[in-house]
């Protein structure tokens, strides 16, 4: 294990949301050069595990600890995450009217490079991953995910963390709403991104993505428990047979009782 | 009914020179104003449009002199001065709270006949159109107030674009009130001819900065008359000192087919009541208002807009956006009045108040008077504070707080400012960024 580097780890987490305990202990580990996937059902808590972990106000950590590259977040906003090197990709990414995707893009790598950084290779930067993800120009002057399709935010989502080179990305159901051209375009994205310097966490409800998108490790979620862990093989079990067979210790323990 | 329901009449003492301005007609006009202004009572709290506001505000004080203009303060002055060396603008008229107006106006203008003068010239050089709509669509019958414009405007703008022409860049009116203890009386009659097309740009600046010395006072007027088929855009600026007490009546009355966008910024004053309407009065007439309002500190604002359909087959929509921020208030009443005998009518309304904290406080006052049952009709509203999910999203990606917010707020505006002629929106720009600078 002395050779491997943890980037994010995190610890019995547990997730409030509305006063409801959706995340109940949750522990898991991604180190440089690793791609973990969590699979589940709809309702398992993935989406919820992935938005307190980027700092979501509506989802609390009332327990446990997470640690990106050794520093603890939970005392960081979720902007000091990001600058630390943390990304999401939004499963149903927010429509901000007036602001270009052009403008927020520069703004946002701004503020990760810093205040008077030099920002004169943007544009450069912005129209290589926009050709490289198949995006039309034209999305960069228009307001951000404003009438956009399902498939184009979630393009605009992974050409957010091209540009912004996190150290650990979460892709919270990037597949879905993709025909097969798009999820094989943003797989390549994804896929290029990828390197020994950093990781990645796959959120999803589909092994569909995986097929283009290699997990090392395959994680099943399930009631906000992580049941069952595995290599990629588990991710095609789980295409076979569904999430029901699947069932966690503690789950075993209780139909015991 | 009392004849003089004010103890101390200001407007006596005031002593006004603008009285006695004008001929005999404009003189009897101005009487006639005075008598009312005298004999209409303030408008008690509980009355319509009067809810939010003390009326007894805009009555001027004691000691509130008839200032001598003549000073140019005001630094968008130099930029508009440019705008229209440099072409961009059509027509400039710099208005120092109707005691010195100068006008402007590039050459093409001129021999297209178009007219942008003093109001006291066109009296004399185009007494015809001017006596045929002075005192028409805003007169004593509309309120005190606008009867005390009727009384002591001293100069103003009058503007007339021929029938079937073009003009294609703006026209811009720079209005600077005066500063503290000063009152100012801006008027603006506007005449479009039919098929005529023009875009205006009426700015109201100067004003007290503070009320540090007291209050300067501004109560303006505007007429705007559009013929058959014309197409005017009609751009309200109102960035008058925080020290402003301010009040503008706007009516416009459009003919068959003819087109109105009217777009009223207000940021400015320190109790700053706007009344901005339009009347359909022809088949096909369609008039959209965006309007965005920003109130910072304590300024409190009341704003009322109407669309009055007054012949069938006619459009209108508003859009009326409000920010606030600190203590700022807002009140903000929307008329769509459809007549009985305006059948297959379209109206739309609708007005969003974004809090940018507590201790703002916004009113939004739908009025609907609908009385005939052939018509489209909706009006929506929203109150409240910025979405935290798009805060959270931009923070998401690396963007601090008070910089998301900007971002968000600058965004929400958008739409409106980029109702304004391109060589305006900078300015509207930077006002904005202004106002969002120390969040
Ligand atoms: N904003 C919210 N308000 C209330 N309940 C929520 C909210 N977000 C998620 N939940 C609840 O938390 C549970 C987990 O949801 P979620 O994390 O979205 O699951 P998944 O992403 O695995 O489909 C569900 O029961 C869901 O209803
Ligand atoms: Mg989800």
């Amino acid at each position: 294990m002395s050779d491997k580097k943890p980037l994010l780890s995190f610890n019995d987490v547990h997730v409030e949301v509305e006063g409801k305990e959706v995340v109940r202990g949750v522990t898991l580990t991604i180190n440089a050069g690793e791609t973990h996937a969590i699979m589940g059902p709809n309702g398992s808590g993935k989406s919820s595990l992935s938005q307190a972990l980027m700092g979501h106000p509506s989802y609390a950590i009332t327990r446990g600890e997470a640690f990106l590259k050794g520093e603890s977040i939970l005392d960081m906003d979720p902007d000091e995450r990001s600058r630390a090197g943390l990304f999401l990709a939004f499963q149903y990414p927010l429509a901000i009217p007036g602001v270009t995707v052009a403008n927020f893009m520069r703004s946002a790598l701004q503020s990760h490079r810093g205040k008077d950084a030099d920002m004169s290779d943007f544009r450069k930067l912005f129209k290589a991953e926009m050709n490289a993800l198949g995006i039309d120009h034209v999305f960069a002057t228009r307001y951000l995910n404003e009438g956009f399709s399902g498939g184009e935010k979630k393009r605009i989502e992974i050409l957010q963390m091209a540009m912004l080179q996190p150290s650990v990305a979460i892709l919270d159901e990037t597949d879905s709403g993709l025909d097969i051209d798009a999820l094989k375009t943003v797989a390549e994205g994804i896929n290029r991104f990828h390197n020994d310097n950093n990781g990645i966490l796959l959120v999803t409800h589909y092994q569909r993505l995986l097929n283009y998108v290699k997990p090392d490790y395959v994680h099943v979620m399930k009631a906000g428990h992580l049941v069952k862990s595995g290599g990629p093989e588990l991710a095609l079990e789980l295409e076979d047979r569904g999430y029901d067979w699947v069932v966690g210790e503690e789950e075993n323990q209780k139909v015991e009782v | 009914m009392a004849t003089n329901t004010t103890t101390d009449n200001p407007i006596r003492e005031l002593n006004s020179p603008a009285l006695e301005r004008g001929p005999l007609w404009i003189r009897d006009l101005r009487k006639a104003s005075l008598e009312s202004f005298n004999t209409t009572p303030v408008p008690p709290r509980g009355l319509h449009l009067w809810r939010y506001t003390d009326p007894e505000k805009f009555l001027l004080k004691n000691d509130v002199i008839d200032t001598a203009f003549g000073e140019h303060f005001d630094q968008a002055e130099e930029v508009e001065l440019k705008h229209f060396e440099d072409g961009t603008l059509a027509g400039l008229v710099i208005d120092n709270g109707g005691r010195q107006i100068d006008v402007r106006l590039s050459g093409d203008l001129a021999q297209m006949g178009v007219v942008v003068m003093p109001l006291s010239e066109a009296i004399e050089s185009h007494r015809e159109l001017v006596e045929k709509h002075l005192y028409q669509t805003v007169n004593n019958t509309t309120g005190k107030f606008e009867a005390m414009n009727g009384a002591l405007w001293n100069d103003g703008i009058f503007v007339y674009i021929p029938d079937n022409k073009t003009v294609e860049r703006p026209i811009h009116l720079l209005r600077e009130a005066g500063r503290a203890n000063s009152a100012a009386f801006p008027r603006l009659l506007v005449v479009v001819g039919q098929n005529a097309e023009v875009t205006l740009v009426d700015e109201y600046a100067g004003g007290a900065p503070s009320t540090e010395d007291g209050f300067a006072y501004c109560n303006a007027v505007v007429e705007l008359i559009g013929g058959q088929d014309s197409r005017t855009r009609y751009i309200s600026l109102q960035r008058q000192g925080q020290g402003t007490i301010s009040y503008l009546t706007h009516r416009a009355r459009i003919a068959k087919g003819a087109t109105m966008l009217t777009v009223p910024f207000a940021f400015g004053g320190s109790i700053s009541k706007q009344n901005f309407g339009v009347n359909l009065n022809g088949e096909g007439a369609n008039s959209k208002m965006v309007g965005l309002l920003f109130g910072t500190g304590r300024q409190h604002f009341d704003n009322h807009t109407m669309h009055h359909h007054s012949v069938g087959q006619t459009f209108s929509d508003i859009d009326f956006k409000v920010v606030l921020r600190d203590k700022a208030r807002s009140a903000y009443t929307g008329l769509i009045r459809i007549d009985h005998s305006a059948k297959t009518c379209e109206a739309y309304q609708e007005n969003r108040n974004l809090l940018l904290n507590r201790g703002t406080r916004a009113e939004t006052i739908p009025e609907l008077e609908i009385l005939n049952e052939d018509v489209s009709c909706s009006h929506g509203a929203t109150v409240g504070p910025l979405d935290e999910m798009e805060v959270f999203y931009l923070m998401a990606r690396g963007i601090a707080r008070e910089e998301a917010v900007r971002m968000i707020v600058s965004g929400y505006v958008r739409s409106t400012i980029t109702m304004a002629p391109e060589d305006l929106q900078e300015r509207l720009s930077a006002v904005i960024a202004d106002r969002l600078g120390d969040l």
